[in-house]
């Protein structure tokens, strides 16, 4: 189709730009490349299925705003199908062959979903246009008290402009051509029904003039795409090859919130957390290519929700925005984001769990807390009375050890000592052990387990805390000694499976521990009253008093380790009627306490995280909000307190307990 | 500027510290940092700041109180010393002040030795006096504010009945108290610093004392006398009903 003098002068336009991409590209290698950490390709292989159904069906960026990603699926499964279009379009240019013409059925069908494509795509985007520009909301952009580069203020706009106009220009151009060509050959095809409509304009048409408008219309289009491939690697529009990646490359993880090991018995190591950006792992560089800057994390993020300065969105695009102003990793990661800021996370995983590419804002931040904690001594001065407590008496409550099995007095809890091979070993946790609260919470599970004849034992004065709160401060070396001093005696008790009354318990012996050779068989206290329940071990008085419950999901229970329907089994099996929140499961809304938080006041907000929450609870009708965690159970029952007692806040297990025959 | 904060290793605070067979007995409670002698070594460190120096930490103990001694140094102080020997198991104030004395001899003197205003084991908060005392130095105790002046130290005292400045010449032996400022925690690259630091341990041969022979010895050891306790709910269908039978019970418990 294109005359000699086009088919040199393309060539010559795709090396000039290929070389200007490239060089691009060799800039962010570079950038990633100076992470810490190696590339594991063989992870790709593993990952194939994953990969279908994250990259294929965009099922990560369906779980949030499903109107949008519709119009991102249009665009999205769009281009998918245009990569065999484009390629199609380019031979035909040089050979004048038509490849779907003559491929048979194939051919015929793929005209069609080509036909489909073109109508998808301008449509999809034409609504997303509307969308930024004229509707502009404000989930798109960050509060003007973020953290945010000056120039992405304006430049995240003026990226959706230029990658908007270049969809709509390639998209348009290649429809309109191939109309002119349907028009030329003077006959519709059925297979490519809103092509042949249009081609119906054109008859009539002189031939030479639909010619030109052909050889005009492959220039636009495939020449769109020539011109806009350097400007490729400093859009967010990256995110099509970045996203793939970061799905395919990302590290094994246990779970969102396994956090990386350190060996604190290595001396060699100078630098602990991130100072700099060189300090992350290449990954969490990688991942500020993939952000597409739809802020759906910061949305999500209970400190952002409430007024604090924390945008984990803000982040990404500061990372990213710095390279794209010439930066390279030996910045500051405190240029980035504000001290605050990092101080504001509660590790609630929201940000991780809900980014459609696979990001991790939660993961920078909890190393730049490393960093602050251990290097610079710089935390909230609030934090030294947990870490002084888990230095000194092994638990951030500062209790004696002496003191651990005080919440089981008058009731027949057997220590290890006493049942040396037991069943299943429950790992109480400092808060049900130690906090006045939360030991009704051990004192009902007890019950459960002591009227099932469940054959268990505790470690009584032998556990510790497991170092949750410190590894989510930053203080890795505190977390270091508990968790090697816990999975010491673990493997001496080597229990056939352990239960705990905490879910950061749980998250912690079971995804956080392996790296320490301690390998478990780790369930929730919900999960255990549910086997018992189908085993007939326990049963319940089904007639007592019409509670509503609504059940507030922990971030560690739910998010990070995915157990969402033994809490609420739990409760219906003790003939509870449950109302869901508007956030729960995996979307479930953070309660405040978690990374730390429980131990400091919170940052500076418009609101609390426990209201907020608490409120949200209300708002179902409930009278009773049911948790599975002591923070939670603080969090709530704070909050209620604040709003006059308005709901009861009970773990499961009380309720458990209370119903039980 | 030469400072030495005196530190001694005590059962921590949370510790059920009880008399069994005579002897006393924490249980498994882990030993720490005397927490009066960590505004010691704040005092000291914040001297030091003012100054310029270094700040040698001193303790009399056991192998063990090797940890006491990393908590000092993990907090900023320059040297650490433990003066350990088997002879002296049995020591009371002015015993531990002869052979703090002759430590601070040895280590060749200073221009300021600071305690913390007492023990948490024993309570007595002798030490410091006697030290001075052994020394020969002027003893200024109980210093809520310290400011040096060329050859001469001046202290604010915090009484019970007010506060009162004081001043004498170095090298003088202070005591000081909790508003001297909340003690550092350490940091985290200071603990790294301190775990590495190997610290001297000298025998009484080695500082040229003797076993000093206690003069005040201990004869008997009690438990205090265990308290029983018990809660009784008051019922009553109204608040003003609850209130007169507590009332009752009061007045008949002898109470008011």
């Amino acid at each position: 189709m294109l005359t000699l003098v086009e088919k040199i002068l393309f060539v010559i336009a795709t090396l000039v730009s290929l070389y200007f991409t490239y060089r691009g590209v060799m800039k962010i290698v570079g950038h990633i490349s100076s992470g810490q950490g190696k590339v594991d390709w063989s992870l790709i292989w593993k990952r194939i299925g994953d990969l279908i159904v994250k990259v294929g069906l965009f099922q990560p960026v369906f779980r949030f705003r499903l109107g949008p990603s519709i119009l991102h699926g249009l665009i999205g499964w769009g281009f998918l199908s245009f990569l065999l279009i484009n390629l199609a379009d380019l031979i035909y240019a040089y050979t004048g062959f038509k490849l779907l013409n003559n491929t048979g059925l194939f051919g015929d069908v793929y005209r069609l979903i080509a036909d489909v494509a073109n109508v998808a795509i301008v449509g999809g985007i034409l609504a997303m246009v509307f969308r930024r520009f004229i509707l502009r909301p404000a989930t798109l952009s960050t509060r003007d008290t973020t953290l945010l580069n000056p120039k992405a203020r304006t430049g995240i706009m003026r990226d959706s402009a230029i990658v908007a106009t270049f969809i709509f220009i390639h998209n348009t151009m290649r429809f309109l051509g191939e109309s002119f060509g349907l028009a030329l050959a003077g006959h519709a095809d059925s297979w490519q029904p809103s092509i042949s409509a249009v081609s119906q304009l054109w008859a009539g048409v002189d031939a030479n003039v639909l010619v030109a408008g052909e050889h005009i219309a492959f220039w636009l289009s495939i020449g769109a795409v020539v011109a806009f491939l350097p400007y490729f690697p400093y859009s967010k529009h990256i995110h099509l090859f970045f996203a793939p990646l970061n799905f395919a490359l990302k590290p094994e993880r246990k779970s969102i919130g396994e956090l990386s090991y350190i060996n604190l018995d290595d001396q060699s190591i100078e630098q602990f957390g991130a100072a700099k950006m060189k300090d992350l792992g290449w990954e969490q560089i990688m991942d500020s290519y993939a952000c597409i800057m739809c802020f759906r994390c910061q949305e999500v993020c209970p400190a952002y929700n409430t007024g604090k300065l924390l945008s984990p969105a803000a982040l990404e695009i500061n990372k990213r925005y710095h390279f794209n102003n010439g930066g390279t990793s030996d910045v500051p990661m405190l240029d980035l984001i504000s001290e605050e800021a990092v101080w504001a996370c509660t590790s609630c995983g929201a940000c991780v769990d809900i980014c459609p590419v696979g990001n991790e804002p939660m993961r920078d931040i909890l190393d730049i807390r490393r960093n602050l904690s251990m290097m610079e001594s710089a935390f909230p001065k609030q934090l030294e009375t947990a870490f002084k407590g888990m230095e000194r008496n092994q638990n951030p409550w500062n209790v004696s050890q002496g003191d651990r099995m005080k919440w089981a007095e008058g009731m027949s809890v057997p220590t290890i000592e006493q049942n040396a091979e037991p069943e299943i070993l429950w790992w109480v946790g400092c808060a049900p052990a130690t906090d006045a609260r939360a030991q009704k919470t051990a004192q009902a599970f007890a019950k459960i387990l002591n009227t099932a004849g469940v054959n268990y034992a505790v470690l009584g004065k032998n556990e510790s805390c497991t170092g949750d709160s410190a590894r989510r401060a930053g203080r890795e070396d505190i977390f270091f000694g508990l968790a090697t001093q816990n999975v010491e005696i673990l493997n001496e008790v080597a229990p056939k499976r352990i239960v705990t009354t905490c879910p950061h318990c749980l998250h912690t012996i079971k995804n956080e521990y392996p790296a320490f050779g301690g390998n478990y068989q780790v369930i929730h206290h919900t999960q255990l009253i549910n086997e018992l329940v189908g085993a007939g071990k326990i049963s319940m008085n089904l007639e007592g008093d019409n509670m509503k419950v609504t059940f507030h999901d922990p971030c560690y229970l739910g998010r990070h380790n995915k157990i969402m329907d033994a809490p609420r089994d739990g409760l219906k099996s003790a003939g509870i009627e449950t109302v869901e929140m508007p956030r729960n499961g995996a979307k479930s809304f953070c309660c405040g306490a978690g990374g730390a938080q429980m131990w400091k006041e919170e940052e500076e907000g418009t609101t609390r995280v426990n209201s907020t929450r608490f409120a949200e609870a209300k708002s179902t009708g409930a009278d009773t909000v049911a948790v599975g965690c002591p923070f939670c159970l603080t969090m709530m029952t704070d909050a209620s307190k604040a709003d006059g007692d308005s709901m009861q806040v009970k773990d499961v297990a009380e309720i458990v307990a209370e119903r039980m025959k | 500027m030469k400072i030495i904060a005196c530190i001694k290793q005590v059962p921590d605070s949370e510790a059920k510290v009880k008399a069994e067979g005579g002897q006393v007995s924490w249980g498994d409670a882990p030993l720490v940092i005397n927490p009066f002698d960590e505004y010691a070594v704040e005092g000291a460190l914040q001297q030091k700041e003012i100054s310029g120096g270094t700040v040698t930490a001193l303790c009399v103990g056991p192998e063990s109180a090797k940890e006491a001694l990393k908590h000092a140094l993990a907090m900023g102080a320059d040297e650490a010393v433990l003066v350990s020997d088997a002879t002296l198991n049995d020591l009371d104030t002015v015993g531990a002040a002869k052979v703090l004395a002759a430590a601070i001899q040895k280590i060749g003197g200073a221009d300021m030795v600071v305690f913390g205003r007492q023990t948490l084991d024993n309570g007595a908060g002798l030490t410091p006096a006697q030290t001075a005392r052994v020394l020969g130095w002027p003893m200024l105790g109980l210093a809520g504010q310290i400011k040096v002046d060329g050859g001469s130290v001046q202290v604010e005292r915090v009484l019970e009945e007010g506060r009162q400045s004081m001043k004498a010449n170095l090298p003088a032996v202070l005591s000081v108290v909790q508003s001297i400022g909340e003690p550092r925690y350490p940091s985290f690259m200071g603990i790294r610093k301190a775990s590495k630091a190997t610290i001297p341990v000298w025998s009484l041969s080695d500082i040229g004392a003797s076993a000093p022979a206690p003069i005040v010895t201990r004869t008997e050891l009690m438990n205090p006398p265990a308290q029983e306790t018990a809660t009784e709910m008051i019922t009553g269908e109204t608040p003003a009903e609850i209130a007169e039978k507590l009332a009752d019970k009061i007045i008949a418990e002898k109470v008011l």
